[in-house]
């Protein structure tokens, strides 16, 4: 009714519906609005608008948030879920942070089992971060890679040798879970509960094959490689 | 310094040729043959007795004269050596550091870029004075034509500041007189000439050193020793140019002047250098990086004087020389040294030409001149045009007074400071070519560029376009909102994503195929458990404050600029949260006057916080039932008392802040197009008038007069829902964003459209969430829901 785009977006709906989150929107009804069918999404950012529609709509559904919609293109479907996942991670990283739970003292090395400590790629020469600046530079570093001008320059296609880049995000960024499930196991419990993230993950992982399955080192699927480990 | 007692005039063995004694031998002959002659005994021998007595007296004046230029060389001399000492010293520490960074530099290099920096002249400090005699001999060839062009160019800038022919001559007859030489003297300068061409280095070096010692002097108290002997370096120039002159006029004068000459000059600059004091005083005052100038003034002025004597006579020796070019084949070889210098200058000329230019543009940046200046301009001691001070008045006769009127002078200081900043790239080839160091290279005016585009960019604040210049990508969903640094180019964006970045628009990545630069954030704030929707920044730049649909307000310490982003994390950056609402919070802003923020909330609710009391909550404003939610609030600029809240059923309220009761209803409801929403989405007051402004979802942006309540004006603005406003800090532009993916500017007096730019794509119905002005600097941004940020220029 108001630009062409909506318009069209809106002919073979109600053509009232216009999804927006208007100021004044309560916060129940953030993104409270009719689903929308992936072929009718012209943006250049439907998948991951189609990917945010279906964990709003039900984000213990993990087959169906990881199910691409026909004809997409991989690449992008495993770039727009491995964005979700950065974005979602924030909220782990904020409870982590918050009364600093995880905090330089207590946690002075990135670790999960004893078996490793991580060294913190965001620096020119690695270094052993506290588990709390490993969080906040490896989330960073990984938004700053999958926004990257050179390596991302269009989230509608992607070459195939950044594609090649997801598997070392994911690897960092699975290191998170595993701290708060070996070191902060209440915060995680109440972040799984929530999201299903680390749930989703190593089933987004493992089902695009990202990362090995033997650093798949928290128990979370009932017959998951990762209990073995456990 | 070895040649130290002979390079002086005035150590001329006592009595071997002295002009009392010459005179008074044909005197006593005259006086026996007087005797012979038979004239008046009586008379003739009062007059041989009045004569002889005369001679006496003048013989013994001579002998105190003698005497005392002879306590005077010595002490010079004793000077001299000290400085001599010093200087080689100082040089030996520069030479050191030199090579000490020049090793930095390449280690640096390496670990940077894991190769071995190619630095030609990589090689530890060489005794100074070698370097600089080699440097010299080639360029003795030059021709006598470029030093008389030279001359001439120092007369004519002499006479622009004031020192003109009459003056000069009125000045050197005054001296002679002072002095009463006789034309004798001028034999002495023939040897004292003949010194200076065999020992010219050491001469020069001699100068340095003299206007190296002030700056050694005070090297304790003031950390710019270089901006210090920058100025006396100039002041070298000018004294050398004071010299030429005074070369000039003994061409006119004919020989005889030549002795006087160099006494003269030394008169003469003792008043230059008290001069040049002052103005150093009043350079002091403006900017006190080029402090220790005192010292001329404070210390006695002597001792200065003094210092400087050595080389002034040389100079005048050979300006002596130079009068007497034509008498004989010796004077030949004085020119060596002067040419040398002479040729020095024409090589510069250009070059400091181009560079005085460019620091014109930009006298901040060159308030403060740097390391490298210094050799800049000791490169130059010889002088050139662009240093000569414009504009100045005869000389001044109360120079004995260093307080008299140091701050009628200080128009003359720009310039002339401006050429004091000159550095950079350009020198160092030129500096490298002299030999007299790298220091140069050593340092690039970093403040000098940015400052520079400061002043072009403030100048075109409000050209006609705007042009994208920064693609902020960092965020994982749509940005919601954006403010701008104060006073640094630096913006804070505020995301769905649950975080807000710092972005310093001055570290840039350069990117690839773009014309558009890419920013990487500097830091994440993170604490919100859910999308951020508003943002405001205070007034000096320290705080920020986030409003998240968490129902929190998150107060943050603005990390530095120049934070590493991948700092550990620093907890005294998370401030207080604000907690009171009930719902998701849709807009903040800030008074920084006042210290007082106000919120809007989904709750229903607009709340007035504190900022500095310990239980924040001031106030709430609680809506009509039938106003909605209120979607957007700002306070009255210009109405401290006053808030105007924006609410979903387009209606605009503003309140009292005290009573909390609504003064006026602003309502926009009449003539909007039925069907569609028509809420208002952003209301903004405007900076100086009593005006609001609100964005409304059915494309409309209208303008209320805040006394009446009416709406003065309407208009179709864009062509979808109109989401964000912002006037610009003058109150002459207003910027509008809507969904409609595009940001347009308006001018706010005729009120059409200046510029429409599009800018961002579409997720879901939403595009653009945010736009804002710099405070102060010709930066715009918009916020899209594409999870970029643009920066416009």
């Amino acid at each position: 009714m108001v630009s062409p785009k909506s318009k069209m977006a809106a002919a073979t709906e109600d053509p009232a519906i216009l999804r927006r989150n208007r100021p004044g929107t309560k916060a129940q009804d953030f993104y409270s609005w009719p689903y929308e069918p992936f072929e009718e999404m012209d943006s250049t950012l439907a998948v991951q608008q189609f990917i945010q529609q279906n964990i709003r709509q039900d984000h213990n559904n993990i087959d169906k948030i990881l199910e691409p919609p026909e004809g997409q293109d991989e690449g992008v479907w495993k770039y727009e879920h491995l964005r979700q996942f950065c974005l979602e991670l924030n909220g782990l990283a904020v409870k982590l942070q918050v009364n600093t739970e995880c905090n330089p003292e207590t946690c002075t090395q990135m670790t999960a089992t004893e078996q490793w400590i991580f060294l913190c790629a965001a620096h020119k020469t690695p270094k052993e971060c506290p588990a709390i600046d490993y969080t906040r530079h490896t989330l960073d570093g990984a938004a700053s890679l999958l926004n990257s001008n050179k390596y991302f320059p269009s989230r509608v296609s992607i070459k195939e040798s950044s594609v090649a880049k997801l598997g070392s995000v994911c690897r960092r960024i699975y290191r998170i879970f595993s701290h708060a499930y070996y070191h902060h196991r209440n915060i995680f419990d109440e972040f799984e509960n929530e999201t299903c993230l680390c749930k989703r993950f190593t089933v987004f992982v493992t089902k695009y094959n990202l990362m090995s399955k033997d650093n798949l080192i928290v128990p979370i699927l009932e017959e998951g490689p990762g209990e073995s480990e456990a | 310094m070895d040649d130290g007692s002979t390079g002086n005039p005035h150590a001329v063995p006592p009595g071997s040729n002295q002009p009392g004694m010459i005179p008074n031998k044909p005197q006593t002959l005259q006086d026996e043959q007087s005797q012979q002659n038979k004239y008046s005994i009586p008379g003739i021998l009062h007059f041989i007795q009045h004569e002889w007595a005369r001679f006496e007296m003048e013989r013994a004046h001579w002998e105190v004269e003698r005497a005392e230029l002879q306590a005077r060389i010595a002490f010079l001399q004793g000077e001299r050596k000290g400085q001599e000492n010093l200087k080689r010293d100082l040089v030996r520490r520069i030479k050191m550091l030199e090579y000490a960074l020049k090793q930095e530099r390449a280690k640096y290099h390496k670990l940077k870029y894991g190769t071995e920096l190619n630095q030609g002249e990589m090689r530890p400090p060489t005794p100074p004075s070698d370097e600089e005699r080699e440097t010299d001999s080639p360029l003795s060839q030059n021709s006598q034509v470029t030093w008389r062009q030279g001359r001439q160019l120092l007369r004519q800038y002499l006479q622009e500041i004031g020192y003109s022919d009459t003056i000069l001559d009125v000045r050197s007859n005054r001296v002679r007189t002072l002095l009463g030489l006789t034309p004798n003297e001028s034999t002495k300068q023939d040897g004292e000439a003949g010194e200076v061409l065999v020992n010219g280095e050491q001469e020069r070096e001699a100068r340095r050193d003299a206007d190296r010692r002030p700056a050694e002097k005070k090297r304790a108290g003031i950390p710019e020793i270089d901006s210090e002997a920058s100025v006396l370096a100039t002041f070298d120039f000018l004294s050398s140019e004071a010299v030429d002159d005074e070369d000039e006029e003994n061409l006119s004068d004919g020989e005889e002047d030549g002795g006087a000459a160099d006494d003269e000059s030394e008169d003469r600059e003792q008043r230059r250098r008290r001069e040049k004091g002052k103005k150093a005083l009043v350079q002091m005052m403006e900017n006190e990086s080029l402090a220790g100038m005192e010292d001329v003034l404070a210390d006695p002025e002597t001792e200065e004087a003094l210092a400087e004597f050595d080389f002034l006579v040389s100079e005048a020796g050979e300006g002596a020389g130079e009068a007497k070019s034509t008498d004989g084949a010796e004077w030949g070889l004085d020119k060596s040294p002067t040419t040398e210098e002479w040729a020095m200058d024409k090589n510069l000329l250009n070059k400091l030409k181009e560079e005085f230019k460019k620091e014109r543009k930009s006298k901040k940046g060159a308030k403060r001149p740097n390391r490298s200046t210094l050799q800049a301009m000791l490169a130059n001691l010889g002088g050139d045009d662009d240093i000569v001070m414009p504009a100045g008045g005869p000389p001044r006769t109360a120079i004995n007074n260093p307080d008299l009127g140091p701050l009628d002078e200080p128009r003359k200081e720009g310039p002339r400071r401006a050429v004091l900043g000159v550095g950079g790239p350009e020198e160092e080839s030129l500096e490298a070519a002299l030999g007299l160091g790298d220091l140069a290279g050593l340092t690039v005016t970093n403040e000098a560029e940015p400052l520079q585009y400061d002043v072009a960019a403030t100048k075109e604040a409000f050209r006609k376009t705007w042009n994208p210049k920064y693609t902020l990508r960092s965020h994982f969903d749509a940005v919601r909102a954006l403010a701008f640094h104060p006073i640094e180019p630096v913006l804070i964006t505020a995301s769905e994503d649950h975080t807000l970045k710092m972005w310093n628009l001055q570290k840039t990545v350069p990117a690839k195929k773009s014309a558009s630069l890419d920013v990487e954030p500097i830091y994440t704030f993170r604490a919100h458990s859910g999308p951020v929707t508003c943002l405001c920044v205070s007034s000096n730049g320290d705080q920020c404050y986030s409003g998240s649909t968490d129902s929190t307000i998150r107060c943050w310490n603005i990390p530095s600029p120049n934070i590493d982003p991948y700092d550990a994390f620093d907890p005294t950056v998370l401030g207080q949260a604000l907690v009171g609402h009930t719902d998701a919070i849709w807009g903040v802003t800030i008074h920084s006057v006042k210290q007082q923020l106000l919120s809007c909330s989904a709750d229903s609710t607009v709340r007035l916080w504190s900022l500095q009391n310990k239980s924040p909550l001031l106030n709430t404003y609680t809506a009509e039932k039938d106003d909605g939610a209120p979607t957007s609030v700002d306070f009255v600029r210009c109405e401290l008392s006053q808030m105007v809240a924006a609410y979903s059923s387009s209606v605009a309220v503003l309140y009292d802040l005290e009573t909390a009761q609504p003064v006026a209803k602003l309502d926009a409801r009449q003539g909007s197009d039925s069907g569609v929403s028509s809420q208002i989405n952003r209301v903004v007051a405007h900076p100086t008038l009593p005006i609001t402004i609100t964005a409304h979802e059915d494309r409309h942006i209208k303008f209320f007069d805040n006394n009446s309540g009416k709406m003065v004006n309407t208009m179709v603005a864009h062509l979808d829902a109109v989401t964000s406003l912002a006037v610009d800090p003058n109150g002459l532009y207003l910027l509008s964003g809507s969904h409609d993916c595009s940001i347009r500017l308006w001018n706010l007096d005729s009120k059409t459209c200046v510029q429409e730019i599009t800018s961002h794509r579409k997720k879901f119905d939403e595009s653009i969430f945010d736009v804002a002005f710099h405070p102060s600097k010709p930066y715009i941004a918009s916020a899209g829901a594409d999870a970029l940020a643009k920066v416009f220029v």
